[in-house]
């Protein structure tokens, strides 16, 4: 029925944001560690990253038809969602172990914790945690460009868009973790990461520009009719207002001012916006490239509240 | 997911039984265990259907045993229409009943009893036999507007009607009006395969229908004015030399007067008038009459289009004689009736009533065809020729809308009772507001059906019937037929429900009728029937496993033996029977029922033409709209309206409309569609919301989108010949229901 | 092994849905759910002169099914006969087949929280039966059958009349193939 959703809803979206920004954070993190130096991201950043990926799973779980079989969906090695799940899950343990190496043995009445002077342990989790934080916050947009009927989500540009939005929540998220807790090491990176932010911003804002541009004029009827949605159809408001001017424009302005308290609003408005964001793409989804007549067909169905849909029932 | 019945288990045994969800009766295998019907499907044995099935067809089992359905006798125990009854049993009903009865006729004679049906959905003559016997010739039906008037009339020009086309030999096919792609899938997939290697098909239908879509040729046609078409293709037969010389010289009568009558009838004459061009009309008569053997499918729009109804009818006619398409191979066949077995005409009892009842009937003063003065003359013809009468239930009855007025005004005496069988004659009779006040005006009314319908609701009891699967079927083409094909019940009547056939002989027996009903089962009554086709059975049910179908074998030209059931044994263009009616003896003009040239002030308030009452899938009349797996289809009512016309009254596909007549107003939903002239409104009949409160005021919304509120049934709307009324080619206009409006309503 | 496919011939389609309602009844669907719509193209052209297609939908048994591929639990499976089915107890209902699948052709049951989806009636077809769809069409516009036989209604349209696949751009390869 039209008001049950035939497809992906909005819990799936929030698993792309939580993962998506989880993996994000994790690249963050292994970048610095193995390119800058150690103890230089929050520990609180660091713990997060995999915790959000964790929270990314439970509403995968509730999106699901029988939540309680999810784990079935570790059987099928050629499934896409089969491979995005296998190493989401190795990223959370290794992000959780590589987040351990930052954490204060005084709080476990202890000087030291043993692991922590394994440097080469160090090293490798981060590096695992880089790559797959990297895949983990791609793979949202590889499984959707790989939808033929879908015309919004076809193609390569899905990719980008994702990759993109991740980094740049996770970028925020790491910033808005080391205000909570500062990183041990300094100089940090932190004050760094707003630049940084602000420039994925900007990039950000040109691709999504481009790709709608692109679907509009360059695909075929269905996409034309996809991207319409964006531009002046039901997605138009909320990708104009929320998207565009809340979640990016706004927070590129911020994020470049010099008051810490703009750059935290900042950071915040990002994580809104890579949340809307993804909300809108997952709902882009539900056209797919309509069949001859289908859609007066399904126009004419009952939407699922009528009267007579709930009479004589035995 | 498969259904998760094992056919193949013990104890199945397989029913040859029928749907009964249209007059189709489409054969069904039912798989039965333990009185319980496992599984249904078409059974692909069947003739007709061939192991299809449509829609209503498939759920069967949903209607079988529906939480909506009527399990037991109910008696009122609140004020009408106010949903209290009690539940009573079957003997204590009929006891009651038939005492009320009794005593109605004691006091205002028994013609103040009527009977109203549906369409053939009941052992009918059962219905006759027992009227006839209590003495009121005051039974009736939607016959009017399905089939009946065409009967008679076609009877009176050449002796029976040839509703039996020869299309496996035929080169040409006109359905006129008809569109069996969405109302008789047997049919369609006849005409589908017969064109596939050759045969011609021509559509005559306002609206692109189903079938159109399929056509070689369609003409859209004004609804309504098909006279003018008919007159039309006549001149252009005759004129143009395109008459069947031998057969018009040999076997036809009043050829001379009929050249003369439609001289004038040019297409260029009916050109305006049915806003086709001269080109369609002459091209479309030419491929009639140049591709011969064909024929003409009867459709009921004829029947429904109200004043130029009979006169319609016979053009038509006319233009079967005039081919020479009149019971050769590949033409239109007059079977007659069977000489073999008994037919229904001989289970009714007509001699039972008397003469002087007949002279009651309501409506026969005036509309005499289908009534006993036109009946009499006409099976008196029948007769001598086919040894048989026609069915006098359909084709002799009283005119349903004046015994509504008759209920109101006590004119021309007063009717107190009305037993209503099988219909919901507020959503399918004309005029809805006449017919609810008659029916809450009524003193007993009682309904035998299924359902709680608007009718139902309103009477004083109602008894619960046995449906598809619960009853043995014969279908004969209403009893017209000289074949038939019979099948058996699946199982028992469930719950407390009985045979139609049973309430009107144990309400015959409660009335003093002993002695009349010798047939305790309706298959005690069928194997009677059939008894004299002298096949080595013992039993009805035998029948059905080892035979099923009694088909004579096919004689063509049965004139050239025993000439045509006239006065003059031919046929007769000029038609004497029909003027010995006081009737035109050759087909004259009318205009539509309500049309811009005899009625500009009219046309001028309402600018559009409406035609409804056609059939729709997944729906039967007013029928089905509690089976949700049918509903979710089609889950509410639309009416056609072209784009340009929809732009101009600023509605938008899927808007609620207001469609209204001089009568009245409905509201269905607004579907733009190419398919329609833009001066047509097509409206969805039938209508009703049984998922609302069936009580009153409510009355399950059987006001609301309810075409029958835009219907005429005014004595000068109807057809003078049969009193068939105007479900067609009236004037209405159409305006977008505001948002207020929706509100108010909610 | 047989190569199941369905021919459906548009020219004797009349759209009158009883495909729909026999698919439902008989394979006990919550009233929702439709395996099998039946679209209407058209009427198209301008009033008198117009056109009009039925197009009957259902699963259209790819022999590339996108979302076989799709699903993370294997309970999406084509069978060697080239049946797509769904194995109930495996689905988790994730809907990847469903997004996947260009068709439309799989249904959420919101009472189970399972996919289900037209499987040719595969039940059926092991006692040497055909589908409820094709068994109830009046119009025997649907032809069903075994496409590796050459004596077989479907083989001989498939063959001889040209039928075209529904998206065939996608490379799914149906095995339902249309006659306009």
């Amino acid at each position: 029925m039209k008001n049950k959703h035939q497809g992906w809803g909005w819990m799936l979206a929030v698993d792309f944001f939580f993962a998506g920004m989880g993996g994000g954070m994790l690249v963050i993190a292994g970048i610095v560690e193995l390119f800058i130096g150690e103890g230089r991201t929050s520990l609180v950043g660091n713990l997060l990253g995999p915790v959000f990926m964790c929270i990314g799973c439970i509403f995968l779980v509730f999106e699901l038809g029988r939540p309680f079989q999810s784990w079935r969906v570790f059987m099928n090695p050629k499934a896409i969602l089969t491979a995005g799940a296998w190493i989401m899950s190795v990223a959370i343990v290794v992000g959780l172990a590589y987040a351990s190496f930052g954490l204060n043995p005084a709080w476990f009445g202890m000087e030291k914790l043993f692991w922590q002077d394994w440097n080469a342990a160090r090293k490798f989790l981060s590096a695992v945690g880089l790559l797959t934080g990297l895949v983990v916050a791609t793979y949202p947009g590889v499984l959707l460009s790989r939808h033929k009927g879908r015309p919004f989500w076809v193609g390569p540009g899905m990719i980008t868009l994702f990759l993109l939005s991740s980094i740049v929540t996770g970028v925020a998220a790491q910033f808005l973790s080391g205000l909570l807790l500062p990183p041990v090491a300094f100089p940090g990176v932190m004050q760094a990461l707003p630049a940084l932010a602000g420039g994925l911003l900007f990039f950000q804002l040109v691709i999504w520009i481009g790709y709608i541009w692109v679907k509009r004029t360059g695909g075929t009827e269905a996409e034309a009719a996809s991207a319409q949605r964006w531009i002046d159809g039901d997605i138009s408001a909320s990708f104009k207002s929320i998207v565009m001017l809340l979640g990016t424009i706004a927070p590129l302005i911020l994020l470049l001012q010099s008051s810490l308290i703009a750059q935290a609003v900042g950071a915040l408005l990002v994580l809104l916006g890579g949340v809307s964001i993804r909300c809108l793409v997952v709902r882009a989804g539900s056209d797919r490239t309509w069949l001859p007549g289908e859609q007066k067909y399904k126009n004419r169905l009952p939407f699922g509240d009528e009267a007579f849909l709930k009479a004589w029932n035995k | 997911m498969s259904k998760n019945i094992d056919l193949e288990q013990e104890g199945i045994e397989v029913k040859k039984s029928a749907c009964y969800f249209c007059h189709q009766n489409c054969g069904v295998l039912a798989y039965v265990k333990d009185g319980k019907v496992l599984d249904i499907e078409g059974d692909p044995e069947f003739p007709t259907n061939q192991g299809g099935l449509c829609c209503r067809g498939n759920i069967a089992l949903d209607h079988l045993d529906h939480p909506a359905r009527i399990n037991y006798p109910l008696k009122r125990v609140g004020k009408r229409g106010e949903g209290k009854w009690e539940q009573i049993p079957w003997d204590q009903a009929i006891q009651e009943i038939g005492a009320k009865l009794s005593k109605i006729r004691d006091d205002f004679g028994a013609e103040a009893v009527a009977t109203a049906g549906g369409t053939q959905r009941t052992d009918d003559w059962a219905r006759r036999r027992f009227m006839n016997q209590f003495g009121s010739p005051n039974g009736f039906h939607n016959s009017h507007l399905c089939w009946i008037p065409t009967f008679m009339v076609e009877t009176a020009i050449y002796g029976w009607c040839p509703f039996e086309l020869d299309m496996g030999n035929s080169r040409c096919l006109v359905l006129w009006g008809q569109n069996p792609g969405a109302a008789g899938m047997p049919e369609m997939h006849h005409i589908t395969d017969f064109q596939a290697k050759g045969m011609k098909v021509i559509v005559i239908d306002p609206r692109f229908s189903e079938t159109a879509a399929k056509a070689d040729l369609w003409l859209p046609l004004r609804p309504g004015s098909d006279l003018a078409l008919a007159l039309a293709w006549i001149n252009v037969i005759i004129y143009d030399g395109l008459f069947d010389q031998e057969f018009v010289a040999n076997s036809c009568e009043g050829f001379g007067e009929l050249a003369d009558h439609v001289e004038e009838f040019t297409p260029e004459w009916a050109a305006p008038l049915t806003w086709l061009t001269p080109e369609q009309i002459r091209e479309s008569a030419y491929m009639y009459a140049m591709n011969k053997p064909g024929n003409i499918q009867w459709g009921t729009s004829v029947d429904q289009i109200g004043k130029p109804a009979g006169s319609t009818m016979h053009a038509r006619a006319i233009l079967r004689a005039i081919t020479g398409n009149l019971d050769v191979p590949g033409a239109d066949l007059l079977t007659g009736p069977s000489p073999d077995f008994i037919t229904d005409e001989e289970m009714e009892a007509n001699d039972q009533l008397q003469d002087i009842q007949k002279t009651k009937q309501i409506g026969s003063d005036r509309f005499k065809l289908v009534t006993w003065p036109g009946y009499s003359r006409i099976a008196e013809e029948t007769r001598k020729v086919w040894g048989k009468a026609p069915t006098a239930e359909w084709m002799c009855e009283a005119h349903p809308p004046s015994v509504f007025r008759a209920i109101l005004t006590e004119k021309p005496y007063p009717v107190k009772a009305l037993l209503v069988n099988a219909t919901n004659p507020i959503n399918s009779y004309g005029e809805t507001k006449l017919v609810m006040e008659a029916l809450q005006a009524v003193d007993f009314m009682i309904t035998c059906d299924y359902w709680m319908t608007p009718t139902a609701s309103l009477s004083d009891y109602v008894l619960p019937i046995a449906g598809a699967l619960e009853r043995p079927t014969i279908t004969s083409t209403y009893g017209c037929s000289d074949f038939l094909l019979a099948s058996q019940r699946a199982i028992q009547p469930m719950y407390e429900r009985r045979n139609d056939y049973n309430f009107w002989r144990d309400l015959g027996l409660a009335v003093g009728q002993q002695g009349q009903w010798p047939w305790e089962t309706v298959e005690d009554a069928y194997y009677h029937r059939i008894a004299p086709l002298g096949y080595d059975v013992s039993s009805y049910d035998e029948f059905v496993d080892r035979y099923r179908f009694h088909f004579p074998e096919r004689e063509y030209s049965k004139y050239e033996r025993q000439g045509f059931a006239t006065p003059s044994g031919k046929v007769e263009l000029y038609s004497t029977v029909l003027k010995d009616l006081g009737y035109p003896p050759l087909p004259p003009y009318i205009g539509p029922t309500e049309n811009e040239v005899d009625h500009p002030v009219l046309a001028k308030e309402f600018p559009l033409v409406l035609t409804t009452g056609g059939g729709f899938m997944p729906y039967h009349h007013s029928e089905h709209f509690q089976i949700k797996d049918l509903r979710f289809l089609r889950h509410e009512p639309y009416m056609d309206i072209n784009p340009a016309t929809a732009a101009e009254l600023f509605i938008e596909e899927g808007d609620w409309v207001w469609i209204e007549t001089k009568r009245g107003r409905i509201k269905q939903k607004a579907n733009l569609t190419e398919g329609i002239h833009p001066r047509v409104i097509y409206t969805q009949r039938g209508w009703w919301y049984p998922e609302r409160e069936i009580n009153l005021p409510e009355l399950g919304g059987c006001l609301e989108s309810n075409a029958n509120i835009l219907t005429s049934s005014a004595d000068e709307d109807c057809d003078p010949y049969s009193g068939a009324w105007a479900n067609r080619g009236l004037l209405c206009r159409v305006c977008k229901v505001e948002a207020s409006d929706l509100k108010e309503e909610n | 092994m047989a190569r199941y496919a369905m021919v459906l011939d548009t020219r004797r389609c009349i759209g009158c849905h009883s495909c729909t309602v026999a698919c439902k009844v008989h394979n006990e669907l919550p009233v929702d759910m439709i395996y099998n719509s039946v679209t209407t193209i058209g009427p198209t052209g301008i009033y008198p002169n117009l056109h009009m297609v039925n197009l009957p939908l259902l699963c259209m048994h790819c022999a590339n099914p996108p979302c076989v591929d799709g699903c993370p639990t294997c309970a999406s499976q084509k069978r060697e006969d080239g049946v797509v089915f769904i194995e109930d107890k495996k689905c988790v209902g994730c809907l990847a087949c469903v997004m996947a699948c260009p068709y439309g052709a799989r249904v959420p049951n919101h009472e189970t929280g399972a996919v289900q989806k037209c499987d040719f009636c595969k039940d059926r077809l092991e006692v040497g039966k055909k589908p409820h769809c094709v068994n109830t069409c009046h119009q025997k516009a649907r032809i069903f059958g075994d496409l590796d036989d050459e004596t077989s209604d479907v083989y001989k349209l498939v063959h001889g009349e040209n039928p075209a696949r529904l998206l065939g751009e996608l490379n799914t390869e149906p095995y339902v193939f249309y006659i306009y």
